[in-house]
């Protein structure tokens, strides 16, 4: 479902070079962790999936279900079945949490050529997935993010993420700043999107979200480049004895 | 060549889906000849049947009006109008003041309906449909759930109908055109025309008191609470035509209104320039709620023609516990230069002042507004929203003053303004004026322009860029979105996305 | 508004305009100066400027100006103590510069009078706009001052306090300094007297790359003179610049900064203090130009009016369209204290770049009640609770400079304002 073939990618602005020739496959209906230390470029990586301008591909290739989406813009590729749960979610003053959610998902609809929902079945959608994440609707009249505490914002990430049905599911650190039940709900949300035609990246700094959340592989990323990857045990091992081992043997 | 055809088709494109009322419609006009004379002013007057001392008041204007020059502190630069080559009277022919909607010009109710303005009282007692928005929205505190609205239509110089006036007259509410305000009710429209914007005022008024044509009038009687929305719609559609229209609205001790004021022009190569003059009376514990949502046409992607937009607007809280509140959409006009203000004359008197200007191509916005706190524990809120794209100018020009025997007087000022691309201009020109150790005045603005934080998020949740931008810009203006009666609210937020089309590049 | 008006000339114009005639021969300069001198008596024989001009809208020089004293050979001040103690000082006494200079390592100064002679500073005299009444008045008529240039490293451990110093009649200075690249300095500019003058002064100062200057002019004119002034900076590269403004006194008082980035990474403070008092009127007007990308300013002004005083601040930010990433930030509170007093505030933005971070804010107040009770409440007395509450409304914006030595030294000069108009 995604292939990244020796990537590399810079910062626009000074021209950093964040990403150095990585590589990375993940079939259909896959969890994959991608750990790592802190500015290994985990998140830029989950930026450059989702398109985000700041960064530029100098080389390499993302495919998507076979096709590159280089050239796609962020709307397009989200459109085309990518979600990244973003870390910090951003506030945008002014606007309702619900007139967001039916614009989103109607876009989803419309790239699919499907009429947009009518009002009672994008409540109901709406305050099912609400329910299911232990969420008050209370809070999705407010502005979008807007005063959420750090749990509500992942939490309203989750839910935004289950409405618009993606197929590549990217999560950014989705575990930090949740205490134990919010994780848990958060995990049981992603976990209740598992299925064989999707395929979900966590990118995680702790192995804490990957008692929950179950990977199929786990691959570590140190300095822009996959330098290790195995089953759900290298991330006990993670956990156990640290990034240096593995980081040594890569050296 | 395809890459010039290529760019000729999306520039059209532009223009029309930007502005979709710029269409014209031929019909039948009775116009004065070019210029303006004391015998234009005795023509004016005499083809709407007046009495002599309006006359009288008009050439008073007229003759003040030429020993004044033409502004010139406002942020805005156009050519030099001349003032004879204009006509100051234009009414389709078929309407020696049409009684009933029976007698209008059939081609006339035609540009109304493609307008969405309905004049059919049977079409709107069916109910305005409910958009799906409103369905999970927190319910508004708007009075008027019914979606009921009564009509003025000025087209050009005149008045072409007034619907639901049989049901407001009940209710004791005359709204009716001034022309006919100043031949049936003299001796309101006496008292109070021109006691909030003197013929002396400016420039743009007293030319506006010499040869104004129509407008709206309306009148409610104490204790009344107006039982409908009142809506003013304005369309100017001849050639070389200016229109001066001049609305008069008074809310007797304890009475309520709230009126709604719309504009389109036909898009046209040369400017048209539109002077009216508003006036508004609140006498004791009345309240009266403006709402005008302006698109004249803006000119095009290159700046030719559109509307040059001098407004002068004014409420008199004349009364103790009175309040005046203003809400403007702007999103059309090459230029708008216009200051809805209030006097808070009356203790415990209060105004407001809510303001999207929304500017694009070659636009240039001079708008805000004037507190002028006289009464003791008088208060007024400003809330402006600028946004300014393309190639156009934003300015935000208000004036809060608390004289010396305003006690208590109180103030809260926010202006924000919001950029998008790099070359065009957004100003804040504040003025506060302190003349009472009692008053408070705060005063807040902001400049910034649309977090690319923000848009990154948006569009990942798959929503296009332009759209991105609209939705964070309805967001930015929520606050003054929300002042307005429902069916304006979602109307404004469309037309702010279509002002915004193009603006991305 | 707007009626046709054929201005007959006043009488300050007219007396103006006859001491020009008068000065004209005493006056120094090569033909540059003096053609510069001319184009400035041109303007002022156009008329002072009125509320109509948008930039003195507050203060109608035409109208507040209604006489302007003679020049007064006699008159002779003498040089008084610096603000800081230790300062290096280079008096103007009468508008007559001293021909004894100090002598500091990395500090060359030369006396203004000389380089009118030479034609030197002609550029300098130019008018910043077309309403530049002050630069005006003070190019026609200005005599001396001084030029000091701080070599490029030197870093000075003691302020250098420019005294301008009146006892009556009119003086005209003018203050240059150039700051060297990477030079540190604090620069004093003491503008006080005794008499009923009318003074203009102006000041110009250009920074090099990375220099560093804290500026603070301390005006305590008596309540009978008339203080026109402007203050000129250029900002270069990584230069920083923090000005500071004390106005506590004067009867007609006309304080305009007006400040240009012209280096990336160039970094203003301007922070100000007007106590005004009695039957006066003091105006601050602050153009602020960001010209290139990457600069940053603050401005706090704090204002406390009493009596029958009228206080204006005009503070305008123009952003041009090349000067993204511009952080800019203006605040101007006011406690107005007095029914009689008033004070108008006018902040403008004018924004022609996108990405920018640009806001402002002004209160108009009374004391806050909540802390009056407080105190009160603690035992103090409702007056001594009140000066508390106003001293430490304005002692706030001087904490700000992390001098020990120059924040005692204000607030002694805050102090004195406080037991004379207490």
């Amino acid at each position: 479902m995604l292939e990244i073939k020796n990537l590399h990618a810079r910062i626009v602005d000074d021209g950093t070079e964040i990403i150095r020739g990585l590589n990375l496959t993940v079939r259909a209906g896959e969890v994959a962790a991608i750990m790592g230390p802190n500015g290994s470029g985990k998140s830029t990586l989950s930026y450059i999936l989702a398109g985000r301008e700041d960064y530029e591909v100098t080389e390499g290739d993302i495919l998507y279900n076979g096709e590159s989406i280089l050239e796609m813009d962020p709307a397009e590729r989200a459109t085309s079945g990518i979600f990244l749960a973003f870390q910090y979610p951003m506030e945008i003053p002014g606007v309702a949490t619900m007139e967001f959610l039916k614009v989103a998902m109607n876009e989803q609809r419309k790239a699919r050529g499907e009429e947009p929902l009518k009002i009672p079945e994008f409540l109901k959608r709406v305050k099912d997935a609400a329910a299911s994440l232990n969420m008050d609707m209370a809070m999705l009249k407010r502005p979008l993010n807007v005063g959420f505490s750090g749990g509500e914002k992942k939490r309203a990430e989750i839910l935004q993420m289950k409405l618009l049905e993606p197929k590549l599911c990217v999560l950014d650190e989705t575990d930090s700043g949740l205490d134990i039940d919010a994780l848990k709900i958060v995990a049981d949300g992603v976990n209740a999107l598992r299925s064989p035609d999707r395929a979900i990246v966590v990118i995680t700094h702790y192995q804490r979200l990957l008692q929950y959340i179950v990977p199929d592989t786990v691959h570590v990323l140190y300095r822009g480049q996959v330098i290790k990857s195995g089953d759900k045990s290298l991330a006990l091992d993670l956990e156990a004895n640290g990034y240096a081992g593995v980081i040594g043997q890569a050296a | 060549m395809p890459a010039v055809q290529d760019t000729i088709d999306r520039v059209r494109k532009i223009d029309v889906d930007q502005y979709k009322y710029g269409f014209q419609t031929e019909i039948a006009m009775d116009k004065a000849p070019k210029g303006l004379s004391e015998d234009i002013i005795r023509f004016i007057s005499a083809k709407k049947d007046e009495p002599s001392w309006m006359l009288e008041w008009r050439l008073g204007a007229y003759r003040r009006w030429v020993t004044l020059d033409e502004p010139k502190w406002a942020r805005v630069h156009y050519p030099k109008i001349d003032f004879q080559d204009l006509h100051y009277y234009a009414a389709p022919k078929s309407t020696p003041g049409p009684t009933s909607l029976s007698d209008v010009d059939p081609e006339l109710l035609r540009v109304y309906e493609k307008l969405g303005i309905p004049l059919k009282e049977q079409e709107i007692l069916a109910g305005v449909q409910k958009t799906d928005v409103s369905e999970f929205e927190e319910a508004s505190d708007n009075v008027y759930k019914s979606g009921r609205v009564a009509v003025d239509a000025v087209f050009d110089s005149v008045s072409v109908v007034t619907t639901f006036k049989k049901e407001l007259a009940q209710a004791g509410v005359i709204f009716c055109s001034i022309s006919e305000a100043i031949r049936e009710h003299p001796e309101l429209v006496k008292k109070y025309l021109g006691s909030v914007v003197p013929t002396s005022d400016n420039f743009y008024a007293t030319l506006n008191s010499a040869v104004f044509t129509d407008g709206s009038f309306v009148f409610v009687p104490k204790g009344v609470r107006c039982p409908m929305e009142l809506s003013t719609y304005f369309r100017m559609n001849e050639k070389n035509t200016g229109q001066f229209e001049r609305t008069l609205i008074i809310a007797e001790e304890g009475a309520y209104v709230s009126y709604l004021e719309g504009c389109t022009a036909p898009q046209r190569d040369e400017n048209q320039l539109h002077a009216a003059v508003v006036e508004l009376i609140a006498l004791d514990d009345a309240e009266i709620k403006y709402s005008t949502v302006q698109n004249w046409y803006p000119g095009d992607a290159e700046g030719k023609g559109g509307i040059y937009n001098f407004v002068t607007k004014r409420g008199d809280c004349r009364g103790d516990r009175s309040k005046i509140s203003w809400t403007q959409v702007e999103t059309g006009s090459a230029i708008t230069w216009k200051y809805p203000s209030c006097i808070l004359r009356g203790d415990d008197s209060s105004g407001e002042f809510y303001s999207i200007a929304v500017s694009n191509g070659y636009q240039q916005v001079d708008s805000g507004t004037k507190m002028i706190h006289l009464g003791k524990n008088t208060s007024s809120r400003i809330i402006s929203k600028g946004i300014a794209a393309g190639f156009s100018q934003n300015t935000y020009r208000g004036q809060v003053s608390a004289h010396r025997k305003a006690t208590n007087a109180r103030n809260f000022t926010n202006c924000d303004s919001l950029l998008i691309g790099d070359q065009c201009g957004a100003h804040t020109v504040p003025y506060m004026e302190a003349k009472n150790a009692t008053a408070q005045f705060e005063h807040e603005a902001t400049t910034s322009k649309i977090s690319e934080d923000q848009k990154f998020y948006v569009m990942q949740r798959g929503i296009p860029e332009e759209e991105a931008i609209a939705l964070i810009v309805n967001g930015f203006v929520k606050d003054v979105i929300q002042q307005l009666p429902m069916e304006f609210a979602v109307e404004a937020q469309k037309l702010i996305g279509i002002s915004l089309e193009g603006s991305v590049g | 508004m707007n009626i046709h008006t054929i201005p007959q000339r006043t009488p300050a114009e007219t007396a103006l305009i006859d001491a020009f005639s008068d000065r004209l021969s005493l006056l120094p300069g090569d033909g540059k100066v003096m053609l510069k001198r001319d184009d400035a008596i041109e303007a002022i024989k156009s008329g002072l400027p009125t509320r109509r001009i948008e930039s003195w809208h507050y203060t109608d020089l035409r109208r507040l100006l209604t006489s302007v004293p003679d020049f007064d050979p006699a008159a002779a001040p003498k040089a008084i103590a610096p603000v800081v103690e230790g300062s290096a000082v280079l008096p103007v006494l009468n508008g007559v510069s001293s021909a004894k200079l100090p002598d500091i390592e990395g500090i060359a100064v030369q006396r203004l009078s000389e380089k009118l002679t030479d034609g030197s500073i002609a550029p300098g005299l130019d008018p910043y706009g077309a309403d530049d009444a002050i630069g005006a008045l003070n190019t026609a008529f200005v005599a001396d001052g001084y030029f000091v240039d701080i070599a490029d490293g030197t870093e000075l451990d003691k302020p250098i306090e420019l005294q301008n110093l009146q006892s009556g009649g009119q003086t005209h200075v003018r203050l240059g300094v150039r700051v060297g690249a990477g030079a540190k300095a604090v620069i004093v500019e003491r503008q006080t007297g005794e008499g009923a003058a009318l003074v203009s002064s102006v000041s110009q100062l250009l920074l090099d790359e990375g220099a560093d200057v804290t500026w603070l002019i301390v005006q305590e004119q008596p309540d009978t003179a008339t203080h026109l002034a402007q203050f000129k900076a250029h900002l270069g590269k990584d230069s920083k610049l923090t000005l500071f403004v004390m106005n506590a006194g004067g009867k007609l008082v006309r304080q305009e900064i007006v400040v240009k980035t012209t280096g990336e990474g160039a970094d203003f403070t301007l922070r100000g203090i007007n106590l005004l008092a009695g039957d006066t009127h003091t105006d601050v007007t602050m153009v602020l130009d960001h010209t290139v990308p990457h600069t940053a300013s603050t401005e706090v002004i704090r204002n406390v009016v009493t009596g029958r005083a009228r206080g204006v601040f005009q503070g305008r930010i123009n952003v041009h369209q090349y000067a993204q990433k511009t952080n800019a930030k203006m605040a101007c509170n006011t406690l107005l204290l007095s029914d009689d007093g008033e004070f108008s505030t006018k902040p403008e933005l004018e924004i022609f770049a996108d990405d920018v971070v640009c806001g402002h804010g002004a209160t108009v107040t009374e004391i806050d009640h909540d802390h009056l009770f407080y105190l009160m409440a603690r035992g103090i007395d409702e007056k001594t609770a009140r000066g508390f509450l106003v001293k430490a409304f304005v002692a706030e914006v001087i904490e700000e400079l992390d001098d020990e030595a120059i924040v005692e030294a204000l607030e002694a000069r805050l102090d004195d304002w406080f037991v004379a108009h207490g």
